[in-house]
């Protein structure tokens, strides 16, 4: 091991030393685990490699606003990995919609029975009617993230080359995460017009796809007539790592929260007139998004003390006997380190991961909105549950980081 | 023998199913791995023997052997001296390249490891031809190649007999355990008719040992090889017949005196009864 | 309830093959696994001194997409920890796996893959013990939903899933480790921990026995528990196998 050799012989130079930089490319574990368990006489506290201890998360830095021409930017930054994320709006005219006319239909009805009951949807509200919420931003994909790791982020990404697995299995999980959080409001992404309390004649000229409708209306009571989502936004979310050293779910993560929180959507309406759907150019009237909650992911690796662990020709202890072990040899050193924010090194010499999605209510109440653990038997209910009050803490670090950029 | 034990991987070999014969060291066949358990403060190291396929537990007596026998369709991995059946892929100036499995790296064989081969005699092969074949060599660590010999190097006589080029004929693909059967069946010395469940051999012997019999070479490769050259006109129904009648009983699995029906079906099925 | 079925070794090509219907989730899977075998077309990223697992997920309607290179991550990752790779014949060498859904409802784009994994799990399983690729374990998988009222529910249907408040996907070691876990949702920790036993129960029956009396125990449960369906789907199997032997012994 490297740094207790060299702190064990400072009198007389071993005849063959390496300096540190080479025993870490040579011998990753063996230097990685050399800092993870310093000598008990030394008295040092467990370190990692790149002076974290095993919970710290890498130096993190957020930067919103910082592309001109998109409507949401964000830059993140964690440690050496780093994302840049940009959000485009871009509108979706409902009549361009193959199926709207039909969906429609059912999701007026459901609108205007809310609305007779009195449940205004407001902006607090979380249930303003979940499915229709669901139904419009999932089944007409009004969030399409996109990943790319781009040329260089880290050896071996060349140019030219497709989309690689990592990059297309990130935008999926993004992807799915924006729709299983339920961040992005519909209601924040439809386009309404009004119709004004007309005769029947001019109603008729406006839409005629809806004179049915308006003559039940017309019968019935003169009140105003419903209104009509006449677009949406769509918005474009891409994310380019431009610099990948490990980790990099949680800078993309980090950088698509940022940039949603960024995004300012310009006000824009129904003009009746020329049947199109006009903007405003003023900054004053564009509005911002209103997400639901702030979940924040934190990830972790687990570093075991043995390099041959995985296929050493060993019984695995059943479950329950291994418990009742670790609980005994507790004061021991430890067998297996949970490295908190993994780096591209770390990354290489870890083999079971984890991931813990976090947000927290107003309460304070920590909620899990995602939690994964895969390519190991290591950890289990005990770990994640310490797991998960790490990325509590976390939740409250990257609070701070994305209100103030 | 008590009931057939099925183990799936991870699981333990019972120590009452290992053979008791202690005066020869226990042999492992495939699929078993001895793991050891790290010895800790209150017990000492001990050993268990666990399964690394799904499969049944067999064990030998008498040559003190456990192993466990797969499903039948598994794919062929060399082990030395086997017997195969390879095909001849391209050949450079020491060697021949063959193909023993599918999508693997080809096998060598040596140009001179025939019987009698010298500079002058060796045979020219040529893309696409079949040798009967031993596994000399598996190599040491990854990705090492195989090496197959049709020679013993010790006496310089093809051993067993039959190894080098196989002329005329055909192959048929079988499964591996079919193969593996098939091999024990042929080189059995027990004189019965049902040798690891197997009639469709002799019975096929019987029925057509009027056509002039058959030649057979079974590799454990999942590849058997069949010539009926000596029955003249009929010499390429006779081999397909045989063929057929080996696929179909390992495809269905079938019993012995389903196999000999199968037999007598097709070989009126194909005007071969005699 | 009736329980999943599952067939074995029935493609004559590949070397290990499976199908694999779960009838409460509707789905239908077809694997089909080739091992060892040369990846010419990978040799840099081979490691050297183990073999390469590969896992490739195709829907049945669609051509694969950003959804099925994540899944495929998630298996490759769960396999290549079960799987041997340094035994005799597959070091640098690769596995390939190949699932098919044949039925069921197809997973839209972005929609969690949840509700499939389980099944892709056990019928990759199946097809690695069919083709007798050497593993140092099995394990069984369980796929729950809570609802908004907070119950858990196992095997939801397609609706279930779809209104369910979290879905979970466990996955348990013979020895009752916990290999992996995917959830998804908004739950808390102590849900999450009557869902992880649930889970093991489902798994494992919720008696633990000694470590290896549970071949047997098939028939006595009340309800199937996960770990047998794949032991007696592989008994059968091999019984059929090995019939002329069996039978003369």
């Amino acid at each position: 091991m490297a740094p207790p050799a060299a702190t064990a012989a400072p009198s007389v130079p071993p005849s063959l030393s390496l300096p540190p930089s080479q025993f870490a490319r040579l011998q990753p574990h063996a230097y990685l685990l050399g800092h993870l368990s310093p000598p008990s006489a030394s008295n040092q506290p467990s370190i990692r490699a790149n002076g974290r201890a095993p919970s710290q998360f890498r130096v993190t830095s957020a930067n919103a606003g910082s592309l001109t021409h998109t409507n949401g930017s964000a830059v993140v930054r964690i440690g050496d990995t780093a994302a840049v994320c940009g959000v485009r709006a871009e509108l979706l005219h409902t009549e361009d919609i193959a199926s709207w006319s039909v969906s429609q239909a059912s999701g007026s009805n459901k609108r205007r029975r809310l609305a007779d009951l009195g449940e205004k949807p407001t902006e607090e509200d979380e249930d303003e009617d979940p499915e229709e919420d669901r139904a419009h931003i999932e089944d007409l994909n009004l969030l399409v993230p996109n990943l790319s790791l781009s040329t260089g982020c880290a050896p071996g990404f060349i140019p030219g080359a497709a989309p690689s697995a990592l990059a297309q299995s990130l935008s999926h999980q993004i992807l799915s995460l924006l729709h299983s959080t339920r961040l992005v409001r519909a209601d924040d992404l439809r386009v309404w017009y009004q119709p004004p309390n007309l005769g029947p004649e001019e109603l008729e000229r406006h839409n005629d796809e809806e004179q049915m409708d308006v003559d039940a209306e017309q019968s019935a009571t003169a009140e105003e007539k419903p209104r009509e989502i006449k677009a949406f936004w769509v918005l474009y979310i891409d994310i380019m790592i431009i610099s990948l050293a490990g980790n990099p779910f949680d800078a993309a993560w980090a950088a698509v929260l940022a940039a949603l929180r960024d995004t300012k959507l310009p006000k824009a309406w129904w003009d009746v007139d020329n049947e199109t759907i006009v903007c405003s150019d003023s900054v004053a009237d564009a509005r911002k998004l209103s997400l639901r909650g702030l979940p924040v992911a934190s990830s972790y690796g687990v570093f075991e003390a043995d390099a041959a662990a995985g296929w050493r020709a060993n019984v695995i202890p059943d479950a329950v006997e291994e418990n009742a072990q670790a609980q005994k040899d507790k004061k021991g050193s430890p067998e297996r380190w949970i490295l908190a924010d993994p780096d591209g090194y770390e990354e290489g010499l870890i083999q079971e991961r984890a991931c813990v999605v976090i947000d927290k209510e107003k309460d304070g109440k920590t909620t899990i909105v995602k939690m994964e653990k895969n390519g190991g038997w290591t950890v289990d209910t005990e770990d994640l549950r310490q797991l998960v009050e790490m990325s509590a803490r976390r939740w409250d670090e990257m609070k701070r980081i994305l209100e103030q950029c | 023998m008590s009931a057939p034990l099925i183990l799936l991987p991870g699981d333990e070999v019972p120590s009452d199913h290992l053979p008791s014969n202690n005066s020869n060291p226990l042999k492992l066949g495939p699929g078993l791995r001895l793991l050891s358990q790290p010895s800790s403060k209150s017990t000492p190291a001990t050993h268990v023997l666990t399964a690394t396929q799904a499969g049944l537990v067999t064990t030998d007596a008498k040559r003190n052997t456990v192993s466990l026998l797969s499903f039948s369709n598994c794919r062929y991995i060399p082990t030395v001296n086997d017997l195969v059946i390879a095909q001849i892929h391209h050949s450079s100036v020491d060697y021949f390249h063959c193909m023993v499995t599918p999508h693997t790296a080809h096998a060598l064989l040596g140009q001179l490891s025939f019987e009698g081969a010298s500079k002058k005699t060796r045979p020219m092969l040529k893309q696409g031809e079949l040798v009967y074949a031993r596994v000399l060599s598996i190599g040491v660590g990854a990705g090492a190649e195989v090496e197959l010999t049709c020679v013993n190097p010790a006496t310089g006589k093809s051993d067993p007999g039959g190894l080098g080029p196989l002329i005329g004929g055909m192959v048929f693909d079988v499964s591996t355990g079919m193969a593996a059967r098939l091999l024990r069946a042929s080189s059995s010395s027990e004189q019965s008719d049902i040798i690891d469940g197997l009639a469709v051999l002799s019975e096929l012997g019987k029925k057509l040992e009027s056509l002039g019999g058959f030649e057979l070479a079974v590799g454990r490769n999942g590849k058997v090889w069949v010539d009926c050259s000596n029955a003249g006109d009929s010499a390429i129904k006779a081999t397909i017949a045989i063929g057929r009648c080996l696929q179909t009983t390992d495809e269905k699995s079938l019993n012995p005196a389903d196999q000999k029906k199968l037999v007598t079906r097709i070989l009126r099925e194909m005007n071969l009864a005699s | 309830m009736t329980g999943p079925t599952a067939s074995l070794s029935h493609l004559s090509r590949a070397d290990g093959s499976a199908s694999f219907k779960c009838p409460t989730t509707g789905y239908n899977v077809l694997g089909s696994v080739n091992a060892p075998i040369e990846l010419p077309a990978r040799r840099d990223a081979l490691k050297p001194e183990e073999a390469t697992v590969e896992v490739f997920v195709k829907p049945g309607n669609t051509t694969a997409g950003v959804g099925e290179r994540y899944v495929e991550g998630i298996l490759r990752t769960m396999l290549q920890k079960v799987i041997l790779g340094r035994e005799r014949g597959f070091p640098r060498r690769g596995v390939v796996i190949t699932l098919a859904i044949l039925g069921g409802d197809a997973v839209e784009r972005g929609d969690s893959y949840l509700t499939l994994l389980p099944a892709l799990l056990q019928t990759s399983l199946l097809t690695l013990l069919s083709a007798g690729v050497p593993m140092s374990m099995t394990f069984s998988t369980a796929l729950l939903a809570v609802t908004k009222s907070g119950d858990i529910i196992s095997d939801p249907s397609p609706v279930d899933a779809k209104t369910a408040s979290s879905l979970h996907v466990l996955a348990f070691s013979p020895k009752g480790h916990l290999l992996l876990n995917e959830s998804q949702g908004r739950f808390d920790f102590d849900t999450w921990e009557s869902v992880r036993e649930r889970a093991y129960s489902s798994c494992r029956g919720a008696v633990i026995t000694g470590s290896d009396g549970d071949i047997a125990m098939g028939e006595e449960g009340e309800d199937s528990r996960a770990e047998d369906f794949i032991r007696e789907t592989v008994e059968d199997h091999l019984h059929r196998d090995y019939a002329w032997k069996i039978d003369s012994a």
